[in-house]
């Protein structure tokens, strides 16, 4: 495989879309609308803000494929604690 | 009691009508009842595939809406007994059926018939919703290019969500010169992308145009290798258990037998 890159040769049309094909088939299948991400960050920042002090417009959250499965990452940037906690 | 079963791929132009017809055509011919139902309202094309059009009287909104008896609208195949073509109407649109209205008539059929085979429009809409609102089982076309997988496994998705089981992969146009040269996906990649049940693979096969432009499905053809594959995905359909090996290309020495018999 590397000895074929150093020689210029790329790699085969099937395999190049063998590996497209399973990561958009992953993602069709994922399926999360923008709808419930939104929902799920509004409930996420209020139970975190009993806690702690954020910036609301700081916050972001991620979906990411890795390898078969998906990791979903919640970024709160700058807390504080929260003074009445 | 038969069986309902949607023949479908949500992408358009991977065979879906050709697969009905040679399907249809090919139960037929081993002896069972079959109707096949097209279900592409206002864009038909069922009849001119197997060669009915000039037969056509009658069509599925003609029943729906009363004007004839579901028995009498059914077209009955010039060249094989016991297949008969219940045919779309042209001159109306996707939604003017409700899928209650395509489920009452896939019922009646199959209580006389072994088979009904649903030919659905291509797309994921209405069209594909009454196609398969009649069906308990399915048969999921694709050919083995990008968005064709793609499409499968969406409209897939959809039928099993509605309950359809089992789904059937067939495997359309495959080339195994292309595979072996490493620039098509194989049979064993569609299958794991797909995760569905292969019951064939059809080769790619230059007689499937000769036979559309005559209205001669392909399985009447019986040295065609897209004919055979029809043939056997049939006899599965009828739970004979037929192996499906990797295609391979053809030898040598028959091409050279192709070639003196004008086959190539």
């Amino acid at each position: 495989m590397n000895l074929r890159r150093l020689f210029g040769r790329q790699p085969k049309s099937s395999s190049v879309a063998r590996e497209r094909l399973r990561l958009v088939i992953s993602q069709d299948r994922f399926d999360v609308d923008e709808e419930s991400m939104r929902r799920l960050q509004a409930e996420l920042m209020q139970v975190l803000s009993k806690h702690f002090d954020f910036h609301v417009d700081e916050v972001r959250m991620s979906l990411k494929q890795r390898g078969n499965s998906y990791v979903l990452t919640a970024d709160f940037p700058n807390v504080n604690a929260n003074k009445q906690a | 009691m038969g069986k309902v079963i949607v023949v479908t791929s949500g992408k358009g132009g991977v065979g879906k009508t050709t697969s009905t017809a040679n399907l249809g055509t090919a139960l037929a011919l081993i002896g069972k009842t079959v109707v096949v139902i097209d279900a592409d309202v206002g864009l038909r094309n069922l009849d001119v595939v197997m060669g009915l059009e000039s037969r056509i009287v009658y069509t599925s909104m003609d029943v729906i809406e009363n004007r004839c008896e579901l028995s009498r609208a059914l077209v009955k195949d010039k060249r094989v007994e016991g297949l008969m073509l219940l045919a779309a109407s042209q001159k109306n649109n996707k939604d003017d059926i409700q899928p209650e209205q395509m489920k009452a008539i896939c019922t009646e059929l199959r209580a006389t018939h072994d088979f009904v085979l649903v030919d659905s429009p291509a797309g994921i809409e209405s069209g594909f919703r009454n196609a398969a609102a009649g069906a308990e089982e399915a048969l999921v076309i694709t050919t083995p290019d990008v968005s064709a997988i793609r499409d499968a496994d969406r409209i897939t998705g959809l039928l099993q969500h509605e309950g359809v089981e089992p789904i059937n992969l067939v495997l359309n146009r495959l080339s195994p010169e292309m595979v072996r040269k490493g620039n098509m996906v194989s049979q064993s990649d569609v299958v794991g992308l797909l995760n569905l049940k292969l019951i064939g693979v059809v080769p790619e096969d230059r007689e499937v145009i000769a036979s559309t432009n005559r209205g001669i499905p392909l399985v009447h053809n019986k040295n065609s290798p897209g004919a055979q594959a029809y043939m056997r995905i049939a006899k599965r359909l009828t739970g004979q258990r037929i192996p499906i090996p990797e295609l391979r290309e053809k030898g040598f020495f028959s091409n050279i037998l192709d070639w003196f018999s004008g086959n190539k």
